[in-house]
């Protein structure tokens, strides 16, 4: 049998074996393996790397040291600024995010064209579909772009930086984020969110637009909500006496969501507050301006 | 000159064909996850919630509560959709390397024989290769079309061609040596099978 196109099909199978040895686990796979049996160095990326068309990143080590409070509009500014700090000053990079969003209609395209160029911006936006996050844009772009997972990590600070508190600001912290001596069980752990000293049945409020994750009780968390405001921004509230939204509700900022209580692993009634970031919990007062005052009281 | 390269590439085509097309799949397979990876995401808090009201309830389990905490759920759910996506890539990808090429008519013959048998979960696996290599080849055409972005002319002519290419020229014939892989099995591939795949086939529909 005489095939009739075998150049085109060598081209096409070149262009599927490119594909897959490149943007696929499964060729960083078989990459690494030949890198190991070879001797030789791959550039493989973790097998888990090549999920979210590279928007799935680990937050920034550095915080920026914030000298006010940020302005809500200056958010994304302040993110972008932490990520690269050669862009200018927040307010100047919240000018120019704003004149990019109003041309590219999306606050997610905008940060992309700060750090990938208007060009790129414009031909993801043209690729994805209608009000796309960041990972739809990516979606279109070639992998392996290191300014999309920059844009992903200011779009996460950015959201960080927004955040509210989900108690009054009075409220005080009894324990905060970081190693500690752990109340109940002895040993040096992470505490991976800050302990808020309220009585029991003290609203909680949400501190941002999101899509309740988890709504369950267990014996050490108590009652949990866990709150995924996108762009790998999560924040968890346990220990409630009582949840007030369920699996896959959405919330509004400033809704109230639960009342704090006392269920769970806790010495006494208290809101423990995490944030985690690219799946990773930090300090979630790294993100704000005032800090609550520390007093002695209930922890987990 | 032509004739004799184009005669070279026809030797090795025994070669090249089977690894386009099982590279194709895998493509499609990784659309795919990539897809089903946020809905893995919820699956996971689901699972995890579950487990952890089970565990709290023993002091002696109740550190595992932890050990699972809020941060490892990300990386557990894209080792679940890591997992997902290798399996399927050994119930699809793998078996196109046994692929040797009869003539297009006589292929042809074969598959409307093997469809026509009794239906039962062994056209699963075609199914889920018609769907998962048209994922792949919009996959190979978007990235095609997305490194030429700067030359947006030049990129959409070669996205397009390709993916008509791919349509026309490797596609089938996945499909086909799907169908045959599966109906020359002494089982079928089963509910766990179905379970892979099926999820899978809907997200590639989800990643064009
Ligand atoms: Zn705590």
């Amino acid at each position: 049998m005489k095939p009739r196109l075998p150049l085109v099909e060598l081209v096409l199978c070149a262009l599927c074996l490119w594909a897959a040895w490149y943007h696929t686990p499964a060729g960083a796979l078989v990459r690494t393996a030949g890198a190991w049996v070879f001797r030789t160095h791959t550039t493989a990326r973790p097998l888990l790397a090549y999920y979210g068309a590279g928007t799935l990143v680990p937050p920034p080590e550095h915080a920026l040291p914030l000298p006010g409070p940020v302005p809500p509009a200056q958010a994304l500014a302040y993110g972008a600024f932490a990520v690269r700090a050669d862009l200018g000053s927040p307010p100047a990079i919240a000018s120019r995010l704003r004149s990019l969003a109003q041309t590219l209609h999306s606050e997610d395209a905008a940060a992309l064209a700060l750090f990938c160029g208007e060009e790129t911006a414009h031909y993801a936006m043209e690729h994805a579909g209608s009000q796309p996050h960041l990972i739809d844009l990516a979606r279109a772009l070639p992998p392996s772009k290191t300014c999309v997972s920059q844009a992903a990590q200011a779009l996460m600070l950015g959201g960080a930086y927004a955040l509210a508190w989900p108690l009054p600001e009075s409220v005080r912290i009894t324990s905060p984020f970081g190693m500690r001596e752990h109340p109940l069980l002895g040993g040096r752990r992470l505490h991976a969110g800050v302990d808020l000293g309220v009585m029991k049945g003290a609203p909680v409020r949400a501190v941002a637009d999101g899509i309740v994750r988890r709504a369950s009780s267990d014996g050490v968390n108590g009652r949990i909500l866990v709150v995924d405001h996108g762009g790998g921004v999560v924040t968890s509230y346990c220990h409630n006496d009582e949840l007030l939204v369920g699996d896959g509700d959405h919330v509004r900022r400033g809704q109230m969501i639960a009342r704090s209580g006392n269920t769970g692993r806790s010495t006494g009634p208290h809101l423990h507050y995490q944030l985690d970031l690219g799946g990773e919990p930090v300090d979630p007062l790294r993100f704000r301006a005032q800090r609550p005052k520390t007093a002695v009281g209930a922890s987990d | 000159m032509e004739l004799r390269v184009t005669e070279r590439v026809s030797k090795i085509r025994w070669i090249f064909l089977p690894l386009g097309m099982c590279a194709l799949v895998a493509v499609g397979t990784h659309a795919a996850a990539d897809v089903v990876g946020d809905k893995v995401l919820f699956a996971v808090d689901r699972v995890d919630a579950f487990f952890d009201a089970i565990f709290s309830s023993w002091s002696v389990t109740a550190p595992l509560v932890d050990l699972v905490g809020l941060g490892e759920r990300t990386f557990f759910a894209r080792a679940v959709a890591l997992a997902w996506e290798l399996s399927a890539d050994a119930l699809l990808a793998i078996p196109l390397l046994g692929y040797d090429e009869r003539a297009a008519a006589d292929e042809l013959t074969i598959a409307r024989v093997l469809v026509k048998r009794r239906p039962s979960l062994r056209l699963v696996q075609p199914a889920a290769a018609l769907l998962v290599s048209i994922a792949g080849a919009a996959a190979v055409a978007r990235l095609l079309q997305g490194t030429l972005l700067h030359y947006p002319l030049i990129g959409g002519f070669v996205a397009a061609t390709a993916l008509f290419g791919l349509f026309l020229l490797l596609a089938p014939r996945a499909v086909f040596r799907s169908l045959e892989h599966a109906s020359a099995q002494k089982t079928a591939i089963g509910l766990l099978g179905l379970a892979i795949l099926g999820p899978l086939a809907i997200a590639a529909v989800a990643s064009l």
